[in-house]
């Protein structure tokens, strides 16, 4: 594998309900450390599958997938890769309701093996970061939709991942909302260097990043 | 804000369900903890009047389903004085008389002489003193409940006794109901030449076990010697009944508990299941959603273990001002607690157990897709 690339696909392939519908059929991909990435393409092209593939929250059935440095192919636990090196942000929040602000950005810390006291100065210092400072007490009902998906950003950064993975992170807010989560992402990409892979159909949103690529029937369109 | 924290904040997100979750847990678990209080109860009175007046064993009729169904023949009592290494013995005829709203007035007769293996203690006015005079002494309880003092009368089978005496043992068997002569007794009952059961009393430094052991030899066939609650167990099937019902009931409670339990925690982990998917995203490991959602699960009826321990405790004081105290005798043990809990226990991971089983086991993208 290329040590500039933090994604490395070959041939990917994936189908569901028993090989009648093909979602992914025969994907090559590099992606290097620290570029942010869009992905397009229409309804069904298999975009978020493979989306799903790289931050291993599904399987392939056939081909090669490295992400940094993990063969994700190999049949273990990938739970501690996704919670090393991985994070997400959907089109919607999901955010856990009974849960305050700041203690939905501690959720993925649990695996951490980190105090109580530095899982709040974390969870405090990613909420300050994302200008949420005061409300780090208040449940997410209390808030907007684009706080709501600031919170989820925060929770995204919470275990300082190398990738960040966003489906459609502006699908569910409004022009304005969606721009200030758009700056956010791009300010995160320049400052931290953090590798950005973004699914939209878009393509104003997907025209922010360094490359945009586009999946039609399974396969990246050239 | 800890793991432990997180479960016990999840499982009240759905107030009222879990709160009748909760309360359909702790029904079960009342009717534990309340049966075990009486049937604790019961135990340590039986216990008691086995041991009444310090004698060191009972003797009485063999085969028998119940304590209060042996019957033996008074010539016994001084086949039982001669054996080896008895001190003294006495006969005693126990029967249950309805009077007032006690339907179970106990009625004992013994033989004045030796009221001491009695072990009463007469707090006001005399013990009767002759077989033949219509006399009796009445228990503190008794004579409360029934509003009965000294030198009122009491009406047993058609003739009137004279109360001459208020006596106070501790048991509440005893204490609810009346002691007079055997021959006053066996007339009432018209059990002429029989009694209940023998008190028996050995000699300083003779060995009990012998004796029980040397008896059973003679006289095996009619006779049993219980020297202990476990020995009464084994001849007794009343206790043995109760027994088995409460641990039946438990059973009943853990599977109608676990089944509300399932039903519970799969509503939640329903509702729940996109959050799951976030979960596995963020790096959450199946063993620890496992544990979350068992944990919730135990949270739940652990809580319902407190509740239900509190409305069997009340339960209980309310069947006492209900009249009912000179019958009843709560005993309020830790281990009837320590059962409850354990019972709550065993449904929360009973329950809980198929619920975080299938939720750790989601597929990310399914829970995640999940409308």
């Amino acid at each position: 594998m290329n040590e500039e690339n933090i994604v490395e696909i070959k041939d990917l392939r994936k189908s569901f309900d028993k090989g009648k519908v093909t979602a992914l059929n025969g994907i090559d991909l590099e992606i290097k450390k620290g570029e942010f990435v869009s992905i397009t393409g229409p309804s069904g092209s298999g975009k978020s599958t493979l989306l799903n593939m790289i931050g291993a929250l599904d399987r392939a059935d056939e081909g090669f997938i490295n992400v940094s440095g993990y063969d994700l192919t190999l049949k273990n636990d990938l739970s501690e890769f996704r919670s090393r090196e991985i994070g997400f942000i959907f089109q919607l929040h999901n955010l856990i309701p009974n849960l305050s602000v700041v203690e939905n950005v501690e959720i993925p810390l649990f695996e951490r093996n980190l105090s109580g006291k530095e899982m709040r100065e974390r969870a405090l210092k990613l909420l300050e970061y994302m200008g949420l400072s005061d409300k780090v007490n208040r449940k997410p009902t209390e808030l907007s939709g684009g706080e709501r998906q600031r919170v989820a950003i925060a929770r995204a950064l919470a275990n300082e991942p190398s990738i960040i993975l966003a489906d459609e992170p502006t699908g569910s807010l409004d022009s304005k909302n969606g721009q200030l989560i758009l700056e956010h992402l791009r300010e995160l990409h320049e400052k931290e260097k953090v590798t950005l892979i973004m699914v939209t159909h878009d393509m104003n949103v997907a025209s922010l990043a360094n490359r945009t690529i586009e999946v039609l029937d399974g396969r990246i369109k050239t | 804000m800890s793991f432990i924290g997180l479960i016990v904040k999840n499982p009240f997100r759905n107030k009222t369900r879990s709160i009748l979750a909760v309360i359909g847990i702790a029904i079960g678990i009342a009717t534990i903890v309340a049966l075990g209080i009486v049937t604790d109860g019961l135990k340590s009175s039986t216990e008691d009047t086995l041991k009444a007046g310090g004698s060191d064993f009972t003797v009485m009729e063999s085969n028998i389903s119940d304590m209060l169904f042996s019957s033996i023949d008074e010539d016994y009592v001084d086949k039982i004085m001669e054996t080896d290494g008895v001190e003294d013995a006495v006969g005693v005829l126990t029967a249950v008389q309805p009077i007032g709203d006690n339907p179970y007035f106990i009625i004992i007769g013994i033989d004045p002489a030796k009221l001491y293996l009695s072990e009463m203690e007469v707090t006001s006015g005399s013990a009767f003193s002759s077989e033949d005079a219509k006399e009796l002494v009445m228990g503190k309880v008794a004579a409360e409940n029934l509003n009965k003092t000294v030198g009122d009368s009491l009406t047993l089978n058609n003739t009137d006794y004279k109360i001459v005496g208020i006596y106070q043992t501790g048991n509440l068997q005893q204490d609810g109901g009346v002691f007079m002569s055997l021959d006053n007794a066996q007339e009432i009952q018209g059990e002429e030449g029989k009694v209940t059961m023998i008190y028996v009393k050995i000699e300083k430094d003779a060995n009990v076990e012998q004796i029980t052991q040397s008896i059973e030899d003679k006289y095996g066939n009619d006779l049993t010697t219980v020297a202990s609650l476990e020995d009464l167990q084994s001849v007794d099937q009343g206790l043995s009944v109760i027994d088995t019902a409460s641990w039946a009931i438990s059973l009943l409670a853990i599977v109608i508990g676990g089944v509300g339990v399932i039903n519970t925690m799969i509503m939640s982990v329903y509702e729940r299941t996109r959050e799951i998917g976030v979960l596995k995203a963020v790096g959450w490991k199946n063993r620890r959603i496992l544990s979350m959602i068992l944990g919730e699960s135990v949270v739940l009826t652990l809580f319902a273990g407190v509740v239900g321990i509190v409305m069997g405790v009340v339960a209980i004081q309310v069947i006492l001002a209900m009249g009912m105290s000179g019958i009843i005798e709560p005993v309020y043990s830790l281990d009837v607690f320590l059962r409850g809990f354990l019972v709550a226990l065993i449904v929360g991971l009973v329950g809980g157990f198929y619920p975080a089983y299938r939720a750790s086991n989601l597929p990310p993208t399914e829970a995640l897709r999940y409308e």
